[in-house]
């Protein structure tokens, strides 16, 4: 099935957005241009849908994704893929604050850097980020896994309460409640698929994993020098 | 939430027009009210201001008592004060007044008569024009596209601790340092601490907007010696809040971020020009193709641009 074009200049979202839903649920493979950085591109795409936006997008991009497979070729904006289930994004540039802010599953995959926040209240699903992850990266994450090759900023996984943090490169510094584990060589080869699976094919000797030290999970006032972070 | 804007030209240029466009873009993240502050041509001697009168019919009585305060401190207008002609209660004047003896002493005693009007920019090139609703409706009121100028900052306000109002919008003055301006996006928690130490010293606040802290902060720091660059970097360390803010004088801007990172900013520096903005797609109005632009995502962030002397108009 032939692929369609669609430009989106100065035109309403919501427009361009339905044009991409129809042309996906007919089968056809999207291809979306003049993309202008602009907010709210391919929200809530079905399973089967295949869409490549060809330049830079703003915010949201890929939001509430079902099932979609979504490529965008430069950078993206705040919260690329948030609350998604399901589907396969790539960014083939940097991906601002919060990639895949409170996703449920699926995987999004950053091939530069990542902003602050990424993985913030995630509930499944992966993240690879062959850059680094931004300051405060894995915030709240209650489940998921955050994978990040070229290394962490400050805070890295700060209240993580499930879910785990890899990282190969450098931490520039744990946050709150969280520590470094041992990982398991069946773990470090299930993460050495996925990354296969994505068309990484580099083994990394210094994997450190991040899980929760779980002593925020139970509050107790006493305890709120364990919070203060700043 | 608010938008702000920055943007820079090689030579004097349409400032207005790009200033508009940048936050016509970001008018989602905030339409109260609308403010810019413009680099213009310079005037030669003397200053540029540009006040509000608070009531349109007696308008005249209070440039009178405006004039006379002047006049005790050595100046006069220079030429006569043009406002403009909405019909609205409050009124935007602009003025070319002679060079006061000292000018931090004239903006004392004129800003005793705050009530009637408010001086919101001095200098020898800046023009804070500020009023009520999004940037095309301010634009067209105030004859915003048609200025032109070297540099300019642009805000859109979304109000959320202090009351909408013409003057409580963005930018501010930083009082009583000639030619700088800052706008703001986030919010100042410790503002009433900030606020009560800085009046117990003697600054006056001329609304209970958070963000004029920012403005008479960097003026107590500035009057202690600091550079504008150690000032935006002290700034980060010493106000507590979620901040991304602008400031610009006549050959500088510059920006500071706080450490928790919240508020977004991103830079397209292209063939000497620079457009900054909270939204990208708002610096994509101005570069339609595919840009490469620097997010400044991190935590206690802050940078000064340089505009070279050969960009300021003569």
């Amino acid at each position: 099935m032939s692929d369609i074009e669609i430009a989106v200049g100065t035109r309403p979202i919501r427009e361009v957005n339905q044009e991409i839903l129809a042309a996906a649920e007919a089968g056809h493979k999207v291809i979306v241009t003049d993309t202008r950085s602009r907010h709210n591109l391919g929200i809530g795409l079905p399973a089967g849908a295949r869409i490549s936006f060809d330049g830079s997008v703003g915010y949201y991009c890929g939001g509430l994704n079902n099932g979609a497979e979504i490529e965008i070729s430069r950078n993206a904006g705040w919260s690329v893929g948030e609350a998604m289930a399901a589907g396969w994004i790539t960014v083939g540039g940097y991906s601002g604050m919060a990639v895949g802010a409170s996703m449920r599953g699926g995987l999004i995959h950053v091939k530069g850097d990542a902003g602050p926040r990424c993985g913030v209240a995630m509930k499944g699903g992966d993240i690879v980020v062959e850059g680094r992850i931004g300051y405060l990266s894995g915030f709240m994450a209650h489940a998921g896994r955050i994978i990040a090759l070229g290394g962490a900023e400050g805070a890295c996984a700060d209240s993580l309460w499930g879910g785990e943090v890899w990282v190969a490169g450098p931490i520039a510094s744990l946050g709150v409640d969280s520590k470094v584990v041992e990982p398991k060589p069946e773990e470090i080869a299930d993460i050495e698929a996925l990354l296969a699976r994505i068309g990484i094919n580099e083994t990394f000797p210094n994997w450190r994993k991040i899980v929760s030290a779980q002593q925020l999970w139970h509050f107790e006032s006493r305890d709120a020098g364990a919070w203060l972070m700043i | 939430m608010c938008g702000i804007a920055g943007r820079f030209l090689n030579s004097t240029g349409p400032i207005g027009r790009d200033l508009v466009d940048l936050m016509e873009a970001q008018r989602h993240r905030g339409a109260d009210s609308t403010g810019f502050a413009i680099y213009g041509p310079p005037v030669a001697t003397g200053f540029i201001v540009r006040a509000m009168g608070f009531d349109r019919d007696r308008l005249g009585a209070d440039l009178e008592d405006f004039l006379a305060v002047l006049r005790d401190h050595g100046s006069d207008f220079l030429a006569d004060p043009v406002t403009d002609d909405a019909g609205t209660a409050h009124v935007s004047i602009r003025m070319v007044i002679g060079e006061p003896r000292s000018l931090a002493d004239w903006s004392r005693q004129a800003d005793g008569l705050c009530d009637r009007i408010e001086i919101q920019s001095v200098g020898k090139s800046l023009e804070i024009i500020k009023d009520l609703g999004g940037a095309a409706e301010v634009a067209d009121k105030h004859g915003l596209r048609d200025l032109v100028g070297t540099h300019g900052l642009g805000h859109a306000r979304l109000a959320t601790e202090s009351e909408i109002s013409p003057t409580a919008s963005h930018p501010f003055w930083a009082r009583p340092f000639p030619d700088v301006a800052i706008v703001h996006n986030g919010q100042i928690t410790d503002y009433y601490t900030w606020r009560d130490r800085l009046t117990r010293q003697g600054y006056r606040f001329m609304t209970y907007n958070d963000s004029e802290l920012i403005a008479v902060w960097i003026s107590d720091r500035m009057s202690q010696g600091m550079t504008q660059g150690e000032a935006l970097k002290r700034s980060i360390r010493e106000i507590d809040g979620v901040f991304t803010y602008l400031i610009a004088n006549r050959v500088s801007m510059g920006f500071a971020k706080d450490r928790f990172a919240i508020k977004p900013l991103v830079a397209a520096e292209i063939d000497g020009e620079m457009a900054v903005a909270t939204e990208e797609q708002a610096v994509r109005t101005l570069y339609a193709n595919e840009i490469d632009v620097i997010n400044y995502d991190g935590p206690s962030l802050s940078r000064t641009w340089d505009i070279a002397p050969g960009r300021i108009a003569a």
